[in-house]
């Protein structure tokens, strides 16, 4: 028997190029400190830490999770580190949540970074060889693919990088603020992975993010409306097999329908108000709305198109402006999850969605075969009342 | 390990150094690798067949993971170093160190003929990068047989013949339609 599980504090820290202002453990610390702040609680209030982050080439720092235990005030506590490739955000909260939902712990503090600018993630992806292509090198023909199936015109992808960051200019945190990029500046940008161009991609960031997830007596104690964990779910594939469709994951469909299952969601279209969604690169914005069913084949193009994905259109994705906008990598699926649940707390200030009280996360990693989701509500009945 | 640049920050303080650490190890590749290594020697591409599923893995794996049930030497079967270009992009190189590309290259899979075995993250040569196409037909550049090597072959190799095969060389042929393989990415 599971028991709920909420999230009372959401702390990050702000995103940039380089965060030379900190060590590893003082920018992790950052994030946990305005978790704690947000909760009202101590370091001695938490049971148990959940840390992420990519893999440990990127930084060159092995086992960080040892090191940082003292800086996450984890000495003499259960701390655990979750792999999960670029999805580990969103898994390692999820870990955190299971821990509370199965009665283990009762106040769990979880933590995702990357300090990209300390390492050399490019260097750590080729294995030090040359001819690496990065990640968008090889997501780049899946997007071509998703263009040729779905029938879906270029503007898209330069479409959902101006709305994108246009969010990101409402968000304090995020690492890139422009404001006023347009249309014509995304087209005209160098292509580094044809079809992706520079203002397609997402930056390399420094930053951390933090969350304090815990039972309902721990939230009806919480000083601030806590968020409700509605869903969970998680599932993987191989990175490569004869006859896999990387453009529409099997794991990522199967994921979709789990969380929306766990969560009561029958329509999620109409049923979720706010989604943030994993999209490091512009088009995997209508790709995942198709990959996880949001859409039918050929319409996630079309609601980035009609404006639907916008931060006042019907169906938001990534009001806090998403990968596209900051990217610490470990740290980046975390700050999906932890965007909806502030959204559904009321507390994203400029980039809040009016009246949100459902959100859907997810997180993808490795080559799109990762990946990660839960569904949150202002309430533990909050699906039932968009019936 | 390799010391490399410093970076001067705005107020031309040195914050940081740039510092790489190598590990070089080698490790036994498992003998279904080993074999598919060998023969990467020989100058041929071999996969299994699964018995259950039809589908050919290539390296072979020594299982099928999707039927979940073992391939072995009589599941082997030789693949056409022929193909056709079923997806691609152009990357253009980031620096790092040990990037030696300093100019756009191409990345292809290239589905063989005869089946369903696709090699992913190929590079094509004697073509201009903006003449690659979908469609395309080509046949595998082998190095000369004593300059062949394996040992950028590991046990979690995806498909890569690096080392063995320079890349693929459009053959001429009249293209494969392309129609046949857009929106049908496979890794
Ligand atoms: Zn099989």
């Amino acid at each position: 028997m599971s028991r709920p599980a909420a999230i009372v504090g959401i702390g990050q820290t702000k995103h940039k190029k380089r965060r030379d202002d900190v060590s590893l453990p003082g920018l992790v610390r950052e994030a946990a400190q305005r978790a704690l702040d947000d909760a009202e609680l101590g370091w001695t209030d938490i049971d148990a830490v959940v840390l992420g982050k990519a893999p440990d080439p990127f930084e060159g720092v092995m086992m960080p999770e040892l090191s940082m235990a003292d800086a996450l005030g984890a000495v003499g506590k259960p701390i655990m580190r979750v792999h999960t490739a670029g999805s580990v955000g969103g898994s390692t909260a999820l870990v955190a949540t299971h821990l509370v939902q199965t009665g283990i712990h009762d106040r769990v503090l979880t933590v995702a970074y990357e300090k990209q600018a300390e390492g050399n993630a490019q260097w750590g992806l080729a294995g030090g060889r040359s001819g690496g292509m990065g990640a968008g090198g090889i997501f780049a023909p899946w997007m071509r693919s998703y263009m040729a199936r779905a029938g879906a015109p270029e503007h898209i992808g330069w479409m959902v990088a101006v709305k994108d960051r246009r969010n990101a200019a409402k968000n304090p945190y995020a690492h890139l603020q422009m404001p006023n990029l347009t249309i014509d500046e995304v087209k005209d940008s160098p292509m580094l992975w044809d079809p992706i161009h520079w203002h397609e991609s997402c930056p390399s960031s420094d930053g951390a993010c933090a969350m304090v997830i815990t039972t309902e007596d721990g939230a009806a104690r919480s000083p601030h409306p806590p968020a409700w964990v509605l869903g969970t779910a998680m599932r993987s594939e191989l990175g490569t097999f004869p006859g896999r469709d990387p453009v529409r994951p099997q794991a990522g469909v199967e994921c979709a329908h789990l969380v929306y299952e766990a969560a009561g969601i029958r329509d999620p279209r109409q049923q979720v108000d706010i989604a943030e969604l994993y999209v490091p690169f512009s088009w995997y914005e209508p790709m995942w709305l198709e990959g996880h069913d949001i859409a039918g084949p050929g319409e996630g193009w079309r609601m980035v198109e009609s404006g639907e994905t916008q931060i006042d259109g019907s169906f938001p994705v990534n009001p806090s402006g998403g990968v596209l906008s900051s990217n610490p990598i470990g740290a980046s699926g975390m700050l999906r999850f932890a965007e909806t649940a502030l959204q559904v707390r009321g507390r994203a200030g400029e980039h809040q969605v009016p009246d949100a009280t459902v959100g859907l996360a997810q997180a993808y990693g490795g080559a799109a075969q990762y990946f990660a989701m839960w569904v949150v509500g202002s309430t533990l009945d909050a699906v039932d009342q968009k019936r | 390990m390799t010391p490399a640049a410093t970076e001067p920050d705005d107020d031309n303080s040195v914050k940081m150094m740039d510092y790489f650490m190598q590990l070089e190890y080698r490790e036994p590749l498992c003998p279904v690798v080993r074999r598919y290594a060998d023969q990467l020697l020989e100058g041929r591409l071999i996969g299994h067949q699964c018995p259950s599923c039809g589908l050919v893995y290539l390296p072979p794996r020594g299982y099928c993971p999707i039927c979940v049930v073992e391939t072995t030497d009589a599941d082997e079967t030789v693949l056409s170093d022929r193909g056709t270009v079923t997806n691609y992009t152009v990357v253009t190189p980031v620096q790092y160190y040990g990037q030696h590309e300093t100019e756009p290259f191409v990345r292809a899979s290239v589905t063989l003929d005869g089946g369903n075995a696709t090699m992913n993250l190929q590079d094509l040569v004697d073509v201009p990068v903006d003449e690659v196409r979908v469609g395309m037909r080509v046949a595998a550049v082998w190095k000369p047989k004593g300059e062949r090597s394996v040992a950028d072959i590991s046990n979690r190799s995806w498909g890569s013949a690096e080392g063995c095969i320079d890349g693929w060389r459009p053959t001429g042929e009249p293209d494969a339609p392309a129609e046949q393989f857009l929106g049908k990415a496979t890794f």
